[in-house]
């Protein structure tokens, strides 16, 4: 009997699961499969899972396992695992499982294959295809001795549109565990977000870029102030990033993003052809630079040979009236 | 996490020339001999096969000929038969051909190659023979057990900018072998270990190295030229006569197969060196520069001379109109047969620029790369057979480069390259000396290492030179500086666009310097020479309130490897980037 352990977070099914079920049904050649649920309000995922038809789904509900620790997930799957006997235990090749199967396989003291893109033969005996040295080899595995194995599945080696989907819908059999709090080591905080709007340069009509002629970070305003003026977005070459002076997503041309906004206004950027190549693109360039002989002027529709702590502060006040 | 291992029998590092004849010739004999079957792995750490090859090139097709007797039939990639050889003394202005060209430089029967398109062909022969070819993985370091070598260890891969282990991480992986093969190109980082971990230079004279710069060019049919002649595009004509008024189609500006190689400007007599222009079908030329690293002055900058070479009249009339399309930079191995190592060792081989098996009075080493690299790989099929990879068991690699074409070549001319140590006049007269003798001498002549040569700026330039400097922050200009107008001359940056280079820029700096140095004696000493050695812009001095500080560029490397050679300190070591970076040499 093949075990999959699905993944879900407050009752969402990760999509990964249909494809390590495809891998389990291949597997089992037929046989019918069993679908454990962790967690502690999985209730949407097992109906879905369930309505599938493609085995028993254990309803293994426990408090402790919300939110997701890899203790609270080895504790209670040593003892599901203990209890079904399943040949082969199938998980998704995601974080997740990353995270917690090596523990488990270790506490159980049975093989664990990762990463698995191929399946021949059924059950215990079927030999697993795994990628090694960055997929440039591929490996045939057999698990060695007996007892279950656990096998977990590269994402997108398997179709989940493949899946035989039962008549009708497969029982669900709530499967008690027990598990000591006290043993879970971990505390998780809240999940992260994503604090700070990444900006988009792509997406800016305006652009205002300085390079090193803005020569140190303290001067940095004078480009904000214009760029605020014109509603534009900040960005640089790459010496400015390299500094730190400002992030490097902010950073255009060859090693940094292309980008093709309306206005690209260029204070103190010489125009390397790395540079360029980043915003040659762009609809207007107006270029501010000390050196008339900068490259920049070669793609410039409009050119101030001078000094930009003179220019932009005119500009900005003049954009301001 | 511990590194994962892999268990082969033969283990090649490098998959240029050396190394993919080697790989082509084990399995030729595994073919030919049977037996238990060998595993042959070889290493390369540009992302695709060839990717990192620089070359003129022109290749001596004699090994070729014996390693795979139908190489046309397979469809080797040889872009012209060589038609015409000149050779020229330039002056400031001038142009002076030899009377006749020198025996070395008689290029009949050799074909222009591109070194990156061959090699790609000889990786899908290697391929053929069942060899595991693992691009985009370097060898880090060498692995040993007491003193033999037992394989390779690739490089960590997804290591952020501060040593941390980002999301993709994965741990170097170890190859063992019972025959490493280390062909990692000129200056190669394990066989520099190899060297100095096993001493394999005692007794030879140090090493001697210079730097080759080459554009690749495309540039439009002079519109009447007379075949074969050489003029420019107001119809000044250089070589083969008058200009033809009835000659119909445009035609190449210099037909395929012309082979031309220079001496004298824009190098002082004391700088050993020279350029070379070929040209290869579909008006390609390919136009390059060789600067020995031994040079004096401290404000010399090779890519200066090769922008100087261009602007000479002479060869400004070959580029004008055209475009450069393809830059690179690498180093070669000048010192020939008396600064060879030891190519032999407990379970490992060294062949190709690796080891030096270059013949720089010829400017050509392909063919002794491979004949090298099919000299181990026979020596290292044989060992295993016997049962012996201990240095005794492989010292029959040695054996056979004494009884091959490589020493017959290398050895007669074994002072040449030392003897331009005393200019260019001395280095001329003497390769004609050593031809006429078959390079019999008493005496061998004695070399030093080429970053040893370069003086101080008060040395070279006296001492209110370097007071006047010292003072200023400002990195000085370079001595031979000359005009950058971005159509035939170009700064560093832009050329660096050119080479393809590129490096996941999330990643340590590959160039490990001890910048104290920097900061404190080089400025005052040398005029910080790595920004006008190294081709790429790597190097860069930026003034802060606190001083000047080294930047480091790291993904502008070319892997020339010049900075490891002539740092007059050497403080820098060259390690090789997350596998699968560098340059893009396509066509070169």
């Amino acid at each position: 009997m093949i075990l999959v352990i699905a993944e879900q977070r407050e009752g969402k099914l990760n999509r990964a699961t249909w494809e390590a079920i495809v891998a389990a049904q291949q597997l089992a050649g037929g046989d019918a499969l069993r679908i454990g649920v962790l967690g502690a309000s999985a209730g949407a995922a097992t109906q879905e899972l369930a309505a599938a038809g493609v085995g028993e789904v254990l309803d293994v509900t426990d408090a402790a396992l919300e939110p997701y620790t890899p203790d609270g997930y080895v504790l209670a799957l040593a003892q599901v695992i203990g209890s079904t006997k399943p040949e082969v235990v199938a998980l998704a090749h995601t974080y997740q499982a990353r995270d917690f199967a090596p523990m488990l396989a270790a506490r159980l003291n049975l093989p664990l294959i990762t990463d698995v893109t191929g399946i021949s033969g059924t059950g215990r005996q079927a030999t697993f295809t795994r990628p090694m040295f960055q997929g440039k080899l591929a490996a045939e595995v057999k698990p060695a001795g007996g007892g279950p194995c656990l096998v977990t599945f590269q994402i997108g080696a398997f179709r989940a549109d493949a899946l035989k989907k039962g008549a009708s819908p497969s029982p669900v059999t709530s499967t008690a565990v027990t598990i000591d709090r006290a043993a879970i080591r971990q505390t998780p905080d809240a999940p992260f977000q994503e604090a700070r709007q990444a900006v988009d340069l792509g997406q800016a009509a305006r652009i205002v870029a300085v390079g090193r002629g803005i020569k140190s970070q303290e001067h940095l305003p004078v480009a904000e102030k214009l760029a605020r003026a014109m509603d534009a977005e900040l960005a640089a070459s790459r010496p400015i990033c390299d500094s730190g002076w400002l992030p490097m997503e902010r950073q255009i041309g060859s090693s940094g993003q292309t980008v093709a906004p309306k206005l690209y206004v260029a204070l103190g950027i010489s125009g390397a052809i790395q540079h360029l190549v980043g915003m040659k693109g762009s609809r207007t360039i107006v270029a501010i630079n000390k050196d008339a002989d900068a490259p920049i002027f070669e793609v410039a529709d409009y050119g101030i040979v001078g000094d930009l702590f003179e220019i932009v502060p005119a500009l900005v006040a003049e954009l301001e009236k | 996490m511990e590194s994962e291992s892999l268990d082969v029998d033969v283990l090649i590092v490098g998959g240029g020339p050396a190394g993919l004849s080697a790989a082509i010739r084990l399995g030729q004999l595994q073919a030919q001999q049977g037996g238990e079957p060998l595993s042959i792995a070889v290493l390369e750490k540009a992302r695709e096969a060839g990717a990192h090859m620089l070359s003129g090139a022109i290749l001596d097709p004699s090994t070729l000929r014996d390693l795979m007797p139908d190489f046309r039939e397979k469809g080797a990639p040889l872009a012209s038969e060589v038609k015409r050889d000149r050779v020229y003394f330039l002056t400031h202005k001038a142009r002076i051909p030899f009377p006749i060209i020198p025996p070395p430089l008689r290029n009949h029967g050799n074909v222009i190659i591109s070194l990156n398109q061959f090699v790609r062909w000889l990786a899908e022969q290697a391929e053929g023979h069942g060899v595991d070819f693992f691009t985009g993985f370097a060898g880090q370091d060498v692995l040993t057990d007491g003193g033999r070598v037992i394989g390779v260890r690739t490089g960590d891969r997804g290591i952020g900018r501060n040593g941390e282990r980002k999301a993709g991480f994965e741990p170097g992986v170890d190859i063992h072998a019972k025959v490493t093969i280390f062909c990692d190109g000129v200056r190669g980082n394990l066989t520099k270990e190899l060297l100095r971990r096993f001493q394999l230079g005692r007794g030879r004279q140090p090493e001697q190295f210079a730097i080759g710069l080459k554009e690749l060019w495309e540039v439009p049919a002079a519109a009447s030229a007379k075949v074969g002649s050489l003029c420019d595009p107001t119809g000044q004509c250089w070589l083969g006569g008058p200009l033809s008024r009835t000659a119909p189609a445009p035609r190449d500006r210099l037909e395929p197969g012309t082979v031309m190689h220079s001496l004298g400007y824009p190098l002082r007599h004391d700088e050993f060196g020279g350029g070379f222009i070929y040209a290869l079908p579909e008006g390609r030329l390919s136009v390059g520069f060789v600067a020995g690293l031994d040079y004096k002055d401290p404000l010399f900058d090779p890519h200066m001379a090769f922008n100087r070479f261009k602007r000479h009249p002479f060869v400004a009339g070959l580029l004008s109109g055209g475009q450069m399309v393809r830059y690179g930079a690498k180093a070669l191995p000048e010192g020939g047969w008396n600064t060879i190592p030891q190519p032999y060792m407990d379970g490992a081989l060294i062949a190709g620029d690796a080891g030096g098996f270059l013949n720089s009075m010829r400017l050509k080493g392909i063919h002794l790369a491979m004949r090298t690299g099919m000299l181990a790989a026979e020596s290292a099929f044989e060992a295993i057979r016997a049962g012996d990879t201990s240095s005794a068991g492989l010292s029959r690699y040695q054996d056979k480069i004494d009884r091959s074409a490589v020493k017959a070549e290398l050895y007669p001319v074994r002072n040449v390259h030392q003897a331009f140590g005393y200019g260019l006049f001395a280095g001329l007269a003497f390769a004609g000396l050593s031809l006429a003798t078959r390079g019999r001498w008493v005496e061998d002549l004695h070399g030093h290492a080429g970053h040893e040569r370069m003086k101080t700026l008060q040395w070279y330039y006296g001492p209110a030179f370097a007071e006047a400097s010292a003072g200023k922050h400002a990195t000085p200009a370079p001595s031979n500086a000359t005009t950058i107008d971005r159509r035939m001359t170009f700064d560093k940056v832009t050329n660096v666009h050119f080479s393809g280079t590129a490096h996941d820029e999330d990643q340590p700096a590959h160039l490990l310097v001890h910048t104290d140095v920097c900061s404190s004696i080089c400025g005052p000493e040398y005029g910080h020479p790595c920004t006008r050695f190294c081709p790429a812009n790597v190097y860069e001095i930026v003034q802060e309130p606190s001083g000047p500080r080294l930047q480091i560029n790291a993904s502008n490397c070319v892997h020339c490897k010049t900075c490891d050679i002539m740092d007059p300190y050497a403080v820098i070591t060259w390690v090789p980037p997350e596998g699968g970076g560098g340059p893009q040499y396509n066509g070169m």
